[in-house]
């Protein structure tokens, strides 16, 4: 069958087109972060909020797609991604923090995910864990060892509605995470579940690693240097596609 | 403090490991592993022995069949000291490809269960700890035993989900075998996530004679005992390692 055929309706590609390891993350915007920061890189496609750079880290070939926000797209680009060939998938993005201990810069590495998106319940009831691959969780570990770059390892909340559960939510948004911060819950975020479960009932490789800023109930002027703690971010996942791809995992 | 209400142990009782069976006569069989190794107590399915394995304090406590026993198990060993908490079981595996007999190191579970439910929102996933996960694994390579890695189902109603079940199992469990669930059995849910959400270590490894749509092809009583054996040697150097892990840093 012609190679066309298999293009991919929305993230616009073919199989060869990504790397094994493909980073995710939500904003179009911080693919080009990590074009930056490749040895090489090279714009592959790019449909709707879908962009896709391929390029080469010390030798190692690594893609970043971006998928838009929430878990409708992200369900999306994963499923196209699978079907591309796509070996591991690392979600690198930003959340809502809501443990009192988390600092910005720091980094939370998801073991798995509270599934409270809808998208991954049209695959599979509830029962299903979204949790992510534990060779991807130590892949993230140690990359974050390896830069010397803090973290935080467990659960995080994956949901649907931001103007929900934000600081810039509609009536008591702490009252509503309650439950979540009781239960031992980093942080919130609008992908991770979908992405776990969709991987995991393909046998993909799949795990999250978020950026914290400070915790979002309380008043901070501080400086969240953003700009270079996305840049942390994207290394942690670079790093751990570099280490996913020395122990063979690919 | 006084005794637990079900278990019947004080502090001081159990190690920071202990292995959590569902068959009762399965925690002499799980001692018998151990260098040395003392009964502490029983009462009603709650049997518990104490004893060294490499210098390392380690116990068994055998918790009866069903998440609503070893729910009750977790939280009392805890109250006396108990961290890590690991499943030795078995359970009606659900792939064709998985050899007869086949050992499983659980990643996380399906919670298909009542007890967790009670517990936790259906949205909270049951996760077995990384450690735990990844000491199996390690010691598995290091006793040259065959493991595989992957999700388990936990349920409740065993004359409902298993090959003794009246009811058409492969059409029930369509969903869960569709997607790469290895196991059915009833505990890790509750193992998992009681363990997560009580600050513990929690992780499974299971043994199973054959899958459910090949019942007849199952293997031998004595195979399975071979097979259990070699699940307890897993457990006892993943005990050694959490060891290590936590005291000698």
């Amino acid at each position: 069958m012609n190679k066309e055929q298999h293009r991919q309706h929305h993230i616009d590609m073919v199989e060869g087109d990504t790397a094994p390891t493909v980073l995710i993350t939500g904003d179009p915007g911080r693919v080009k972060v990590f074009a930056d920061l490749m040895d090489e890189s090279w714009k592959v496609a790019q449909k709707r909020e879908y962009l896709t750079y391929t390029g080469k880290k010390d030798g190692v070939l690594i893609s970043c797609t971006s998928t838009g926000i929430g878990p409708s797209s992200t369900a999306i680009g994963v499923e196209e991604l699978i079907r591309i060939g796509t070996k591991n998938i690392i979600r690198i993005g930003t959340c809502g923090a809501i443990q009192s201990f988390l600092k910005p810069g720091e980094m939370i590495i998801a073991t798995g995910a509270i599934r409270g998106d809808r998208a991954s319940e049209e695959f599979i009831s509830i029962d299903y864990p979204a949790i992510a691959d534990y060779r991807i969780v130590r892949a993230l570990i140690d990359a974050c060892d390896r830069l010397k770059v803090p973290y935080h390892k467990g659960l995080i909340r994956t949901h649907d509605a931001f103007y929900m559960e934000s600081p810039w939510a509609i009536g008591d948004y702490k009252a509503r995470l309650q439950k979540w911060i009781d239960l031992d819950v980093l942080a919130i975020d609008n992908e991770s579940s979908t992405i776990f479960v969709i991987a995991g009932m393909q046998g993909v490789r799949s795990g999250t690693v978020l950026l914290s800023g400070y915790p979002i109930f309380e008043e901070h002027n501080g400086d969240l240097n953003q700009e270079e703690n996305i840049k942390k971010l994207v290394l942690v996942g670079i790093e751990a596609a570099k280490i996913l791809h020395e122990k063979g995992l690919n | 403090m006084e005794k637990q209400h079900h278990i019947h142990l004080v502090p001081g009782d159990v190690g920071e490991t202990v292995f959590l069976p569902g068959d009762v006569s399965r925690a002499k069989v799980i001692a018998d592993h151990f260098d040395s190794a003392e009964f502490v107590a029983q009462n009603r399915q709650y049997i518990t022995y104490t004893g060294m394995y490499k210098n390392v304090k380690v116990s068994v406590t055998s918790t009866g069949i069903g998440g609503a026993a070893a729910a009750i198990a977790i939280e009392e060993l805890i109250k006396v000291g108990a961290k890590n908490f690991i499943r030795i079981g078995t359970g009606g595996a659900m792939q064709t490809w998985l050899p007869r007999p086949c050992l499983l190191v659980i990643t996380g579970a399906v919670r298909g269960d009542g007890t967790t439910r009670e517990y936790f929102p259906p949205e909270y996933p049951a996760i077995a700890d990384l450690d735990i996960v990844e000491a199996m694994l390690k010691s598995a390579e290091e006793l040259n035993i065959r493991v595989h890695t992957g999700l388990e189902c936990s349920h409740d109603a065993f004359y409902a989900g298993s090959t003794l079940s009246k009811l058409d199992i492969l059409t029930i469990e369509k969903p869960w075998i569709d997607a790469g669930v290895l196991i059915a059995s009833q505990e890790a849910s509750t193992v998992l996530a009681l363990s997560m959400a009580r600050r513990c270590r929690g992780g499974v490894i299971l043994a199973s004679a054959g899958c459910h749509q090949h019942p007849d092809l199952s293997a031998s009583d004595e195979e399975m005992v071979i097979a259990i054996s070699n699940a307890t040697k897993i457990a006892l150097e993943t005990a050694v390692k959490l060891n290590n892990l936590d005291h000698k840093n």
